[in-house]
């Protein structure tokens, strides 16, 4: 009986330690499931700042996408600075209990101006339409904080080139002219083509049902003829994008070798 | 001497053993047993995604300005996976609400309801601005 109890108290002492290993292994246990759930917490914060900065940018996109379509149809440039205004505070609204700030700048220089820059007029057989915004978003809320630096660079480009084959009537002439879409520098496709040459007298004159060929990869091959005197036969191609960008590139198309 | 010894030495590890147990279930009661956040952040994930996807080319708001309720309906059915609910609502900027017609895919039977606020901009020429709001649920 004595030896019994003298080993019951012998034993309290390794039940006390193996007690507490249980306990540290529970809190050890409850520690990783509490990382666990900041973690997934986090990374779903995260998911929602970046969210929400690709709905921004996506929806900046498209506002400068329909500022450009308007300016190059006869719009003020002004449009550009009101869309995006109206953009800001929209977001500001949507967001009361958090700040959610859109600040851009409107670039001038290199051949823009206010943000736009339209290069109609040279007769190297390039046009350009193109807006380009950098803009800052900066999103405070009690969840995350962003702030993001970037810009939107939307810009219509066409390249024309062609060559005139001279008819046996040497005032009349077969124009074969190419003409390459891009957005972005990407093959893009003309909703609405129209070519205008350059007459004896200077005026500009459409050109009547020319034959137009979509080769599918952005290259349009468009034939007419023409009744000028001249050597070269000055070309102006106007196209609209499947954006509603407008766009123009003015070429000389010379006689064929 | 050496029983009085045992017998302190026994009461303070009583009291040992009920302050660790006493510890670990007050760390144990506060943690949530499950976070009932993630659940509304993958849906409201899923739903935003499937708006910036219809954004990106345009496409929302060709649907709003046509009134194309019916092929907005359709594309967020695609878009989203089968089993979530949805409802969606459009406001103009002035908050006034766009849509006449209901877009959605059947009523809520879940408690858990997500919503997705987006803002959508037009493409074209005129310049519209939109407050989408996108409810969604799991459907049980």
């Amino acid at each position: 009986m004595e030896t019994a109890k003298k080993f019951g108290a012998a034993r309290s002492g390794q039940l006390l330690i193996v007690a507490a290993l249980a306990i540290a292994i529970l809190i050890a246990s409850t520690s990783i499931y509490v990382y666990e759930l900041t973690t997934q917490k986090q990374s779903a914060e995260n998911s929602s700042a970046v969210e929400l900065a690709l709905a921004v940018k996506t929806s900046l996109r498209n506002a400068a996408v329909s500022a450009l379509a308007n300016i190059t149809q006869g719009g003020q440039k002004t449009v550009l600075a009101e869309n995006l205004d109206t953009l800001a505070d929209v977001y500001m609204r949507l967001y009361p209990q958090q700040i959610c700030q859109i600040r851009y700048t409107l670039l001038n220089g290199s051949g823009y101006e206010g943000g736009v820059k339209l290069s109609w007029n040279s007769n190297n057989g390039l046009g350009v339409s193109s807006v380009y915004i950098p803009y800052m978003l900066k999103v405070l809320a009690p969840a995350f904080n962003v702030a993001v630096n970037d810009a939107i660079n939307i810009t219509t480009t066409l390249k024309v080139h062609g060559f005139c084959i001279v008819s046996e009537n040497e005032t009349l002439k077969t124009v074969n002219l190419t003409c390459m879409v891009f957005n972005e520098e990407k093959p893009a496709q003309a909703e609405w083509i129209a070519i205008y040459y350059e007459d004896d007298s200077g005026a500009w004159i459409p050109v009547n049902n020319p034959s137009i060929t979509d080769w599918g990869n952005s290259t349009y091959s468009l034939l007419f003829t023409v009744a000028v005197a001249s050597d070269f036969v000055h070309v102006s191609a106007h196209v609209v994008d499947a954006r509603n960008i407008f766009v123009v590139a003015n070429t000389a198309c010379s006689q064929a070798s | 001497m050496k029983g009085r010894s045992s017998g302190q030495i026994r009461i303070i590890e009583a009291f040992l053993a009920i302050f660790i147990i006493f510890s670990a279930v007050a760390i144990s009661a506060n943690l949530p047993a499950k976070n009932p956040n993630s659940a509304n952040n993958s849906l409201a994930s899923i739903g935003m995604q499937a708006l910036l996807q219809l954004d990106s080319d345009g496409s929302l708001s060709a649907y709003i300005a046509s009134g194309n309720w019916s092929g907005l309906r359709e594309a967020l059915n695609l878009l989203l996976p089968a089993g979530v609910s949805f409802n969606l609502t459009v406001y103009d900027t002035q908050m006034r609400q766009t849509n006449m017609e209901t877009v959605s895919n059947g009523g809520f039977n879940s408690q858990e309801i997500t919503l997705v606020k987006y803002v959508c901009t037009s493409r074209s020429p005129e310049f519209r601005c939109y407050v989408i709001y996108l409810y969604l649920a799991v459907a049980k």
